[in-house]
């Protein structure tokens, strides 16, 4: 239930249709409107005032990648797929866009609420993980740094598990994470002109 | 209507708006048209609502339905509705979060009943409550919104219970509700368990004093005048909100009513004879086409969402009817929460409010 007090502020939210003039539109409009949000719609490509809008509902049937300001599946909101054709070909494109929820045509009186609730839900639970894997990426990039770092620790003569002690409490000290503290303390050893670590490695 | 089953005293008294509406309406020589009602009792189950209202919109010329008490039964016949171009005039208070192309929601919704009613209980009575609600979207809903709500003001949520519509199985809900000791219950139950619980909690103030309405009451979003003969001797010190009690004067006008059930069903028959009238041939227009005729906006229901603007009045039980706590300014329904929590305008109880 930890979401319950996020999923309601959809009031004032700014939603773009991209989609032709067509009854799909006017319904999806009403709904939206009932909902609380504002709307534009576009057609046949969103311009760059796109990537401020909370949600883009775009056309599945007749959509192509160039209708976009941004690399595609890389949408800075969550996108909500507006299907007619149900063929594979267009669900693959409309999924390779980045769709998070879609909605089937023709568009009647119900769908949209959850459609938008569901989109964003995804499209937060996505952008969390792609973070996670971000910086464990560069965590994983930095172990060689944090094992030099250790390394130039030991120098003074404690032993590995000290000299890791000490690199995190310095990390804590200093407030930043222990990559980044491993980072300094190899650029501060190599400006020392300690060129050697423990094991005589070259710095 | 169900004029039987668990909730008949609720649609009763809406039927009893609707026909003294229609009763004036025909009475009316301005108007060309009579009104004419068909009537069907889904007897309080919702698997006869469907049926029931397409049986009308198929054999009859009928293309506004009047009633439906449940969200439950609402959600079944929207869908049928739709088909039909038909409308539905809803007249009791619901949990929101619906805005129908073919709905006039002309009773409250969460902005307009349960969140007053949560602004002013907490500081009166304290933030630890007990939840209760009947087994369906309306209990369910309610009881979210207030958890968020109570959460939000740092209150504290001492239990939460459910009971099949119908179910008079209320001991287990009492039981936790005497150990636990809240500062008050929010009570969304409806019908025959409401009544129970009602009685037996009743009894359990009469054992300890923690439980008499000064220092825990029951406070409910849909309880009126309309269901208090069910409630024998135990209904003083239960505490309600909603947009009339008998004898305000603020909405819908001088006329009186017995229950705002009965108020807003008057109203919402009489704004569909009013769109009627606005230009010929209007009885076989759909909502969203009755809304565009000239002259439809001046009317009560909100383009966008089709919900009404009402005063917010919390009354108390106090020698059988209910007296006014407080009472605030016509708001308008906001059944998304998503135009914001304005501050409402607070009015002298029984004052008359021009909005």
């Amino acid at each position: 239930m930890t979401r319950r007090v996020s999923i309601q502020e959809l009031g004032g939210a700014h939603a773009i249709i991209l989609h032709r003039e067509h009854a799909t539109v006017r319904n999806l409009s009403r709904q939206l409107g009932a909902i609380g949000l504002r709307i534009t719609t576009c057609w046949p490509v969103l311009d760059a005032s796109a990537l401020g809008a909370d949600f883009v509902f775009f056309d599945a049937d007749m959509g192509h990648d160039e209708q976009f300001p941004w690399p595609a599946g890389q949408s800075p909101m969550p996108m909500i797929a507006l299907i007619g054709s149900e063929a594979p070909g267009r669900i693959d494109w409309a999924l390779s866009a980045g769709a998070e929820a879609q909605l089937l045509k023709p568009i009647g009186d119900g769908g949209v609420y959850s459609a938008l609730l569901i989109a964003r839900a995804a499209y937060d639970a996505r952008k969390a993980l792609l973070g996670d894997v971000e910086s464990l990426r560069r965590r994983l990039n930095e172990r060689q740094t944090v094992v030099r770092a250790v390394n130039f620790l030991m120098v003074s003569g404690v032993d590995e598990d000290a000299a890791y002690d000490r690199l995190r409490r310095m990390a804590m000290d200093w407030r930043i994470s222990f990559e980044d503290a491993a980072q300094r303390v190899v650029a501060r050893h190599l400006e020392k002109g300690d060129l050697h670590d423990r094991y005589g490695h070259q710095g | 209507m169900s004029r039987s089953g668990t909730y008949s005293l609720i649609s009763e008294a809406c039927r009893a708006g609707a026909l003294s509406a229609i009763a004036q309406i025909n009475a009316d020589s301005d108007l060309d048209f009579t009104l004419h009602a068909v009537e069907r009792d889904p007897e309080g189950n919702v698997d006869r609502y469907e049926p029931m209202c397409r049986d009308i919109l198929d054999s009859t010329s009928a293309r506004h339905v009047v009633g439906c008490v449940t969200s439950w039964s609402r959600k079944e016949v929207i869908p049928t509705l739709e088909r039909a171009g038909a409308t539905l005039w809803y007249s009791v208070p619901y949990e929101g979060f619906e805005a129908s192309d073919h709905v006039v929601y002309t009773h409250a919704c969460p902005n307009q009943h349960l969140l007053p009613l949560l602004d002013w209980a907490i500081p009166t009575y304290g933030n630890r409550a007990y939840l209760i609600g009947s087994n369906y979207i309306w209990g369910w809903e309610m009881n979210r919104i207030a958890r968020q709500e109570i959460a939000m003001q740092g209150g504290e949520i001492l239990g939460e219970r459910y009971l099949p519509i119908g179910s008079p199985d209320v001991e287990l809900m009492i039981r936790e509700i005497a150990s636990t000791r809240p500062d008050f219950i929010l009570n969304s139950m409806i019908g025959r368990s409401q009544y129970q619980f009602i009685a037996a909690y009743h009894e359990l103030g009469k054992t300890d004093p923690h439980f008499l309405p000064d220092n825990c009451p029951i406070m409910s979003c849909n309880l009126t005048e309309a269901e208090l003969p069910a409630l024998g001797d135990a209904t003083e010190g239960l505490i309600a909100v909603g947009p009339y009690f008998r004898g305000s004067k603020v909405w819908p006008g001088e006329q009186n009513f017995n229950s705002s059930h009965e108020a807003s069903t008057y109203t919402a028959v009489r704004e569909l004879a009013r769109l009627l009238a606005l230009c010929p041939n209007a009885e076989n227009l759909s909502l969203a086409e009755l809304l565009r005729i000239d002259g439809a906006a001046v009317g009560i229901i909100d383009a966008q969402n089709h919900h009404t603007r009402l005063p917010v009045l919390i009354g108390q039980v106090e020698g059988g009817a209910f007296a006014i706590r407080r009472q605030f300014a016509p708001i308008m329904g906001d059944p998304y929460l998503s135009r914001g929590r304005g501050e409402l305008e607070e009015v002298p109880p029984n004052l008359r409010v021009v909005s």
